[in-house]
């Protein structure tokens, strides 16, 4: 029992502290070494909060592939949802055209 | 090692053996293998009504009158009977009291639903399950040639007078709520135009292009929650028609400040007035259309990074299909959650029609709240079928029935996608087998049965002849067999939908509709033949 358990370590140091072998006669003299960390690196973020997801898997891959198609592949495009996309893209037609004439 | 099919031995299995974190309902319906409805009590004497269908929680036997006209509910239950019949060896045959409809079903109540012209659509049903709520739909003579004066309607639909839909509590058969549409055109056949979700309900009007959002409170109203088509969001028409207001009175102030020189003006606040007024005039696309039009558009735009390339693929893929996109009109709907819609589109020639197949037809997905369309695709997208393929339970999802969620499909059974997989490496080309298992999609609200006698893992059988789809079926000489999967060699049970075959009319083609109980080991088989009302009803169950 301690050679097995003995060297885990345990957060709380009153872990095993009620621990009562099973065998009167034969009392262990296992004292539990307590883990007791030195840095909180192992605490989670304290913003973290952890739900399920809302939309189910088909809704998000619907999404995810509108992501991939929707993201713009040149930075230059970004305006386009702003109000004078038309504007912009009646310009850059125009001038596309008179080039490639 | 412990898996016999032995039923005592499976009692003893059940008994010291816990099945694995999730399984216990699966490990539940093994039982099944053992108690199959295997006799069959040959044209029982029953009522002549058209039987429609179990409701899924099993508590209801949905049946309409002849004259559709009445609506019919009875309660399943057991047979239960005595005989001095002493015989161990064999199963003495029931005694002729024992052997009749009433036996097996208790009439609750019968109602009403329709007035003198109207008649129940006998295709249309639907359960709302935690309130025990039935949804029926009557409906006037289909009026085809619709001349009618009103100009928003989609021409080229048919128009139906009077489209009823009925509100009924299942218990007592109280009618709770109605809602009335006039000539409109809903489509109703396998409960195709009209989509329940918990206890949201979509009603696609076909012939206004709208799609009507009501909700089921358990108060039993239905609730008009939203309606999508012309408009997206609730207070569109308010803006829309306060900003048209604001136009009018601007136009009259500026038609009194120029009132001198009033002959060049006409043309102008005349083309202003044709434009200001939104819903008479189709000067305008729909909401829906309008947001579809510019999901394509960023699409294809944001394909190319080129400027030369991309006017090219825009000129190409969408200013050339650009009237195509405009004509197309919204077919079918489906809820995918509470907040996204599956929408198909499609001409209008293949909307109204049964046989849609070689029409093109696209899929959208579209959010409810924030009024965007999510996705897009054609009917031979590949992309959306391979969604299909691994989450078609997610499509399928309709409500929270614990039976539904065992509905055999590709993406939870083994079987079923070997199947599917094979039909793919034999089908000649991909993309006419993409289309035509798009087919499906939208998929039809409660239009499969959630017996466990089609649940695949447990059973084999051929699926033209019978499966968890609620179709009629053309009729079969030989009986259907059911085969354990188990245990390839062993038939568990046949079903024959008729007494013995080939009687002297064996010219005329019978058509079979078959209804499963969704837990007891009891069918119906209603077997007609095409000209003859009455039907021979057969009784299958377990003795």
């Amino acid at each position: 029992m301690a050679s097995i358990l003995g060297d885990l370590p345990s957060f709380d140091p009153h872990n095993f502290s009620q621990h009562r072998p099973s065998d009167p006669s034969n009392p262990s003299k296992m004292v539990p070494t307590t883990y007791r960390p030195t840095h909180n690196r192992t605490l989670p973020p304290p913003d973290q909060v952890i739900t399920t997801e809302v939309k189910n898997i088909l809704i998000r891959s619907f999404y995810q592939r509108a992501e991939e198609k929707l993201r713009p592949k040149r930075p230059a495009t970004d305006h386009l949802a702003a109000e004078h996309v038309n504007k912009h893209f009646r310009a850059a037609s125009s001038s596309s055209s008179t080039q490639g004439l | 090692m412990f898996t016999s099919g032995n039923v005592t031995a499976r009692v003893f299995e059940r008994q010291i053996r816990t099945p694995p974190p999730g399984a216990s309902v699966n490990r539940a319906r093994h039982f099944y293998e053992n108690l199959v409805p295997s006799y069959t009590l040959y044209d029982v004497e029953s009522p002549d009504h058209c039987f429609r269908k179990f409701t899924e929680d099993g508590l209801f036997l949905i049946s309409f009158s002849r004259n559709h006209q009445e609506l019919i509910v009875y309660r399943p239950s057991w047979l239960t009977y005595s005989t001095t019949d002493d015989s161990t060896t064999t199963l003495p045959p029931l005694p002729r009291r024992a052997s009749k409809f009433d036996s097996f079903f208790t009439q609750l109540y019968s109602v009403n639903l329709a007035s003198s012209n109207e008649l129940i659509c006998k295709d249309f049903f639907l359960y709302h399950q935690t309130r025990r709520f039935g949804l029926f739909a009557t409906s006037t003579a289909q009026i085809h040639d619709s001349s009618s004066p009103s100009n928003d309607a989609v021409p080229g639909v048919p128009s139906i007078d009077k489209i009823t839909f009925v509100l009924l509590r299942l218990d007592d058969g109280v009618v709770l709520d109605e809602r009335v549409f006039l000539h409109d055109f809903v489509n109703l056949a396998h409960n195709m135009g009209v989509f329940l979700y918990d206890d949201l309900l979509a009603i696609l009007s076909l012939r206004y292009q709208r799609i009507h959002l009501l909700q089921i409170r358990d108060s039993g109203h239905l609730v008009d929650a939203r309606a999508i088509g012309y408009f997206c969001r609730e207070d569109d028409e308010l803006f829309l028609n306060s900003s048209s207001q604001a136009m009018m009175s601007q136009d009259k102030s500026k038609q009194q400040s120029l009132s001198g020189s009033k002959e060049d003006d006409t043309g102008e606040n005349g083309l202003r007035h044709s434009l200001s007024q939104p819903s008479g005039s189709n000067s305008f696309l729909s909401g829906v259309k309008q947001r579809l039009l510019s999901f394509i558009f960023r699409e294809i735009w944001n394909e190319e990074s080129d400027n030369v390339m991309r006017v090219q693929s825009l000129k190409k893929k969408f200013y050339f299909h650009f009237q195509d996109y405009v004509d197309l009109i919204i077919w079918k709907v489906q809820f995918l959650d509470r907040q996204h819609l599956l929408i198909k589109f499609g001409s209008v020639d293949g909307g109204v029609t049964r046989s849609a197949d070689h029409h093109p037809a696209f899929f959208a997905v579209y959010n409810m709240e924030t009024t965007d369309i999510v996705a897009f695709y054609q009917n031979s997208a590949e992309d959306l079928y391979q969604l299909f393929e691994q989450f078609s339970d997610h499509f399928t999802v309709s409500s929270s029935t614990p039976f539904m969620n065992f509905v055999t499909s590709h993406s939870n059974n083994v079987y079923a996608l070997e199947q599917l997989k094979y039909t793919k490496n034999k089908s000649n080309s991909f993309s006419q087998f993409v289309k035509k298992m798009l087919l499906s999609l939208p998929f039809s609200c409660q239009s499969q049965s959630p017996s466990p006698y089609f649940d695949q893992s447990l059973f084999r059988f051929d699926e033209k002849l019978i499966s968890a789809a609620d179709r009629h079926r053309q009729s079969s000489d030989n009986p259907i067999k059911f085969i354990s999967r188990r245990q390839p060699q062993t038939l568990k049970f046949k079903i024959k939908p008729g007494p013995e075959c080939g009687t002297a009319d064996g010219r005329s083609k019978k058509i079979c509709s078959f209804l499963f109980h969704p837990h007891l080991p009891l069918a119906i088989s209603i077997q007609q033949t095409l000209f003859m009302p009455p039907s021979v009803v057969n009784i299958h169950f377990r003795r």
